[in-house]
């Protein structure tokens, strides 16, 4: 029973870590109608951020991790201002630009750091005790600020005017601008938000996992298949897949073993693809 | 309010509008009558900017928008319910209607709101529904509501009646009255000029892209009529 509940903390950690990376991943294709392959190139970028401020500047790791977030949310922001909004109308060409933008990140990183990870330790140690349950600090924090950060775009989404002309822009591009909401303006910003939650979430989760200039290919890979089971463009199916993913990861691994864990992972979107081709909450997808 | 000078839209080697000028003055509500094809969406979607024009100007309140941005054109003060209704399914009518006040603030907002409510009721018993559930009239009125949400002074309206039941398009008739006394200038085309030319101080007959005929409602209704059923 210990091992069961001990499981399900760890998948539900995974499963916030998941949701905050899969959140900026289906923003950008639900909005912009954009598959951003650079998400897992913002996720490193983050990490080496505020692996970069730490190491070689001495600043608090708290204030790295807002920098990062900040540094890579701009970024995205001009990347999208001054390349994508350009063909932002062509999947194609936006697919080629993004998957370019992710091998000009990871290849600068490498040219950068080396191919070696770098030592860049999370800050604080130690576990908690819950009764029987031990539970690492660190994992407390990350899980509390990944669901901070979950609950501070829902707000956005749901409760402002941004949020609002984002979604209006998603519906209907050009109805939404005849009403006044401006395209060039909002989807920078949304390409801004997205890349800076995959920034804090490489900020926040590699000093715990691994940094290294390739580990954005697996981080890539879990947030377009959560997106993919959730329902493309879906951010509620993002979030709800994100901690399906994380919690049959961790009790998988535990109950199955590392490759079969993985296996099951496949199996369950393998099945929920052949039941709901849409995905768990997919929604009829933006037209170009 | 609205000069239109010459205006040519040619869609590859098509030409959906030739040398059309038209004009509406402040208070005026203007309606635009023809068969399917006779250029008057084009038209209302060269004004709003979503279609490139080839020729001609647009001015509105002495400004050449030609160049602005579809959501420039909005700022400046063109209002636009679209044909089709086209309101954003997944959002809630609360949702649909404020996205038309982006930018006003949210007392502005919510005196927009209120406003609305006030005149179609049925925003408020509906505020929380998504707004594709809704039926094709209510949908109507969403989308009219949308459009004034920003307290346009110019207001577009691309075949509202279209589709709908007779009751429904009394009840679109009586939303238009109600703006037309706060002052608002519309702009309107109607397949169905019978209801549209009740609500009309003047207008215009297209066909073939062209502007065959304008005058007041007296003048055009007998050539409008007979356009109804082209």
């Amino acid at each position: 029973m210990n091992e069961f509940i001990s499981a399900g903390l760890i998948g539900v950690s995974l499963g916030a870590q998941y949701a905050l990376l899969a959140l900026g991943f289906t923003l950008i294709f639900g909005i912009l109608g954009v598959v951003n392959f650079a998400h897992g190139g913002f996720y490193v970028a983050g990490g080496y951020i505020a692996y970069g401020f730490v190491s070689h500047l001495g600043v608090p790791y708290v204030i790295a991790v807002l920098l990062a977030t900040l540094a890579t949310g701009a970024i995205g922001y001009l990347f999208e201002l001054f390349l994508v909004e350009r063909i932002v109308e062509d999947h194609l060409a936006t697919l080629m630009l993004t998957l370019g933008l992710y091998l000009t990140m990871s290849t600068g990183v490498l040219v950068a750091f080396g191919p070696e990870s770098p030592q860049f330790q999370f800050p604080i140690s130690g576990s908690l005790q819950i009764g029987k349950f031990h539970l690492p600090i660190e994992n407390i924090v990350v899980l509390s600020i990944c669901l901070l950060a979950i609950a501070t775009v829902y707000l956005l989404m749901y409760k402002t005017d941004f949020g609002r002309a984002l979604r209006a822009l998603a519906d209907d591009r050009q109805v939404a601008a005849a009403q006044g909401l401006r395209p060039r303006l909002l989807f920078p910003l949304a390409f801004g938000v997205a890349c800076g939650l995959a920034g804090l979430t490489g900020a926040l989760v590699t000093p715990i996992l691994s940094l290294a200039p390739h580990v954005g290919d697996p981080v890539l890979a879990t947030s377009f298949l959560i997106v993919i089971l959730g329902g493309l463009g879906s951010i509620g199916g993002a979030t709800i897949a994100a901690f399906l993913v994380g919690l049959v990861e961790a009790y998988s691994s535990v109950y199955l073993g590392g490759s079969k864990g993985a296996l099951a992972l496949f199996v369950l979107v393998l099945i929920v693809l052949v039941v709901r081709p849409s995905g768990l909450f997919g929604r009829e997808v933006r037209g170009a | 309010m609205l000069s239109i000078e010459s205006l040519e839209v040619r869609y590859g080697g098509i030409t959906a509008l030739r040398g059309v000028s038209i004009d509406v003055k402040e208070g005026e509500t203007v309606l635009l009558v023809g068969a399917n094809g006779a250029g008057k969406s084009s038209l209302i979607n060269a004004i709003i900017g979503v279609v490139p024009t080839c020729g001609g100007t647009i001015r509105f309140k002495g400004q050449d928008i030609g160049a602005l941005s579809c959501d420039r054109r909005a700022k400046a003060g063109v209002g636009y319910s679209p044909e089709g209704r086209r309101v954003f399914p997944r959002m809630s009518v609360a949702d649909n209607v404020l996205s038309g006040a982006f930018g006003l603030g949210r007392k502005r907002q919510q005196e927009a709101f209120d406003w609305l409510c006030e005149a179609f009721p049925i925003l408020a018993t509906r505020a929380h529904q998504p707004a594709g559930q809704l039926s094709g009239g209510e949908q109507q009125i969403v989308a009219f509501a949308r459009a004034m949400s920003s307290y346009p002074p110019f207001l577009l309206l691309d075949e509202p009646f279209l589709g709908l039941a007779p009751v429904w398009i009394q009840r679109i008739s009586d939303a238009i009255r109600q703006v037309q006394k706060r002052g608002t200038t519309i702009l309107m085309t109607e397949q169905m000029a019978r209801p549209a030319l009740k609500l009309a101080t003047r207008g215009y007959v297209m066909r073939g892209g062209e502007v065959r005929r304008s005058g007041s409602v007296a003048e055009i209704r007998d050539i409008a009529l007979a356009e109804e059923y082209l």
